[in-house]
């Protein structure tokens, strides 16, 4: 295989498996302390990518800007599904595949609202404006400025959120809430106000990532639907309960996405159609044959009990 | 404007007969064994792409013809030979149907027993809803990237009804309802004496509680793939009769909001019982006709928004509501009384005698 080949696929494994990280681990979270599988975590990632494409439009904007407000309008999408949705389905005592399904119906009418304002304003496929520019090139490999905004921006998000799910108290509440809830309300802790605050940081990370995702390639109603069986397989790659193993989960799945099908269609002639196909075929496998999957992998982490 | 009423009754028929189909099966699956199928779209799907493959390979050799290749450029001449088949053959349209119909049914059971009879046994049970919405997108990604299954991305249009060799659009379509509607009737009559079975007993116990169904010594793992064969069986059915009544295969048809289109009925009529089911059933297919009216009414007076979009908008919230304030749905599950709660009621002479 020719190296630029070889090297443009790693770079985007890098690219891309940092934005995975980013929002599986807010799928983790949102499972282990929520009780709660929720495919609206694609949403909140649209969403934050729309926002970050319309005020791009709106001038020339620092791009730490278009991220701050992805982030917020992402963590109110988050905070609201709480409010008006799960919430109320979890004060009834609804089953899982209760909230399972409610969570399939909130993304599906924030979907289908964005394509009603993508249709009104034309933004379909739309890229998020900001100079594009190459930072570094060599023979193999071309780097832009987006790759340098997209990897550290989602590195150093997922390391400060690694570090205050183990050593803060917000994150000492969100471990407790995840192993026994009953025993966390006993002991004291504002259970509904960790569970917002939960929300919101899950929430304004999607948006980030979503923004991200938008400044990489471009936006439309599907972007967060199309990513989020990757992340769902990056996240229980990672167990559903152990951050680590979520994050190598992500590149994993960005490697075979890119490296693994780079090869496979180049020795082997497979079609980049089947590409899609990947993630899928990685989360069967994965819990038909391990289905903690990196589960207490990493000592130094304090994994959700469950 | 003018609308046909005969044509809308008959078309509205044949869609809440279809629907019917879907909604029993997940009903059955999910509303009576209490097992979570988030892959409706993937048996229906098998059901059709069958269709699309009998319909294309199948029919000339039993029409005694030569069979064309349906993709590329051979695609007018494959199209033209099935309709004239079709049109001018109605027993080998009907003897493909038939094999249609096994092949779909067995194809969608042997999926569904298989993918369930592995899945059920891990110890997350909700990993089978997972696998089954997965391996939906999995088989659309395969198909659609097969080129000489269905086509690839064209699909295969102009398959026909079984009727359409009479002359009358209008009683071969009607036909084609009764045909449906037949079906929904049977699979209603199955459904309602499976859950006043023994077997269907024992799967609501299964719902409710598991452990204690186990210690009665049921076994459940084999008890819910049971279930899920039957419900696809159904499911790949009711895939065929939406391929036959759309008259195009497309790998594009089968996504996950399918799947969500049946949870819908299903909430909405009312879990565990199959007259929920044909209530949901029905109301979505009146639903489904009325946003369509509206939305030719609305582009035709210059006020262009997609319809598409408000139909998903408003599942969505009915959804939502359903669940948030009348979980037991529409129509909720009655108490399933056998012959021994007859004859254990106060009054009865059996009783009296004993006493």
């Amino acid at each position: 295989m020719p190296p630029s080949l070889l090297m443009n696929s790693i770079v985007n494994t890098i690219q891309v498996g940092s934005l995975y990280a980013l929002m599986a681990l807010g799928i983790t979270l949102t499972f282990s302390v929520m009780k709660l599988p929720n495919f609206a975590h694609a949403e909140y990632i649209t969403v934050g990518a729309y926002a970050a494409l319309i005020v791009s439009q709106s001038g020339d904007i620092h791009p730490m800007m278009i991220l701050t407000a992805a982030c917020a309008v992402g963590a109110l999408t988050a905070l609201a599904s709480h409010q008006m949705v799960f919430k109320p389905l979890e004060k009834q005592k609804a089953s899982f595949y209760t909230l399972l399904l409610a969570s399939f119906a909130f993304g599906l009418i924030v979907r289908y609202i964005l394509y009603i304002i993508a249709d009104q304003f034309s933004l379909f496929e739309t890229r998020i404006r900001i100079p594009l520019e190459i930072v570094y090139r060599s023979q193999t490999i071309i780097l832009t400025n987006i790759f340098m905004w997209a990897v550290p921006t989602s590195v150093l998000l997922v390391i400060l959120l690694t570090l205050l799910l183990n050593y803060t108290p917000l994150g000492r509440e969100m471990r407790a809430l995840a192993n026994n809830i009953s025993l966390a309300r006993v002991i004291g802790i504002a259970v509904e106000q960790v569970k917002r605050n939960t929300w919101l940081l899950v929430g304004g990370l999607a948006g980030v990532a979503g923004a991200l995702w938008g400044l990489s390639t471009s936006v439309s109603p599907l972007t967060g639907w199309v990513a989020i069986l990757s992340v769902f397989a990056a996240a229980i790659l990672g167990g559903l309960s152990s951050f680590p193993g979520t994050i190598l989960g992500a590149y994993v799945v960005a490697f075979s996405e890119n490296t693994v099908m780079q090869f496979l269609n180049f020795y082997l002639d497979v079609d980049f159609g089947l590409k899609p196909a990947i993630p899928f075929m990685m989360i069967i496998l994965v819990l038909l044959i391990r289905p903690q999957g990196f589960t207490n992998f990493f000592s130094w982490n304090r994994d959700f009990q469950r | 404007m003018n609308i046909d009423i005969i044509a809308t009754i008959i078309a509205l028929l044949t869609m809440f007969s279809i629907y019917s189909l879907m909604a029993i099966s997940l009903n059955l699956e999910y509303g009576v064994a209490g097992v979570p199928n988030f892959g409706q779209a993937l048996f229906v799907s098998l059901g059709a792409y069958v269709t699309g493959v009998t319909y294309t390979r199948l029919l000339p050799l039993l029409a005694g013809l030569e069979t064309i290749h349906p993709c590329g450029s051979s695609l007018g001449a494959a199209l033209q030979l099935r309709s004239e088949i079709m049109a001018t053959q109605p027993l080998a349209g009907f003897l493909n149907l038939a094999l249609t119909f096994v092949t779909a049914a067995a194809l969608g059971g042997l999926v569904g027993f298989a993918v369930s009879y592995v899945t059920l046994r891990l110890k997350q049970e909700w990993y089978l809803a997972l696998v089954l919405l997965v391996g939906g997108e999995i088989v659309r990604i395969a198909v659609r990237s097969a080129d000489d299954l269905i086509c690839s991305h064209n699909g295969i249009s102009g398959i026909a009804g079984p009727f359409y060799y009479l002359d009358d659009a209008r009683a071969s379509s009607a036909l084609f309802m009764l045909l449906a509607l037949a079906l929904a009737l049977a699979a209603y009559r199955c459904s309602e004496g499976l859950i006043h079975s023994p077997f269907g007993r024992m799967l609501k116990g299964l719902r409710e509680n598991e452990a204690v169904t186990r210690s009665l010594g049921k076994g459940i793992s084999l008890a819910r793939a049971q279930i899920m064969l039957i419900g696809s069986v159904i499911a790949a059915i009711a895939g065929v009769l939406f391929a036959l009544n759309t008259g195009f295969v497309n790998t594009n048809d089968y996504v996950v909001t399918l799947t969500l289109d049946v949870w819908v009925m299903v909430v909405l009529g009312g879990l565990g019982n199959s007259r929920g089911a044909l209530l949901g059933a029905a109301l979505i297919a009146v639903m489904d006709r009325l946003t369509q009216v509206a939305a030719i009414q609305l582009n035709m007076s210059g006020f262009p928004i997609e319809f598409n979009y408000v139909r998903f908008i408003l599942f969505g919230l009915i959804l939502l509501f359903m669940l948030r304030f009348r979980p037991q749905g529409l129509l909720p599950e009655s108490p399933l009384t056998t012959h021994a709660h007859e004859v254990l009621r106060p009054g009865h002479p059996e009783t009296e005698r004993r006493r």
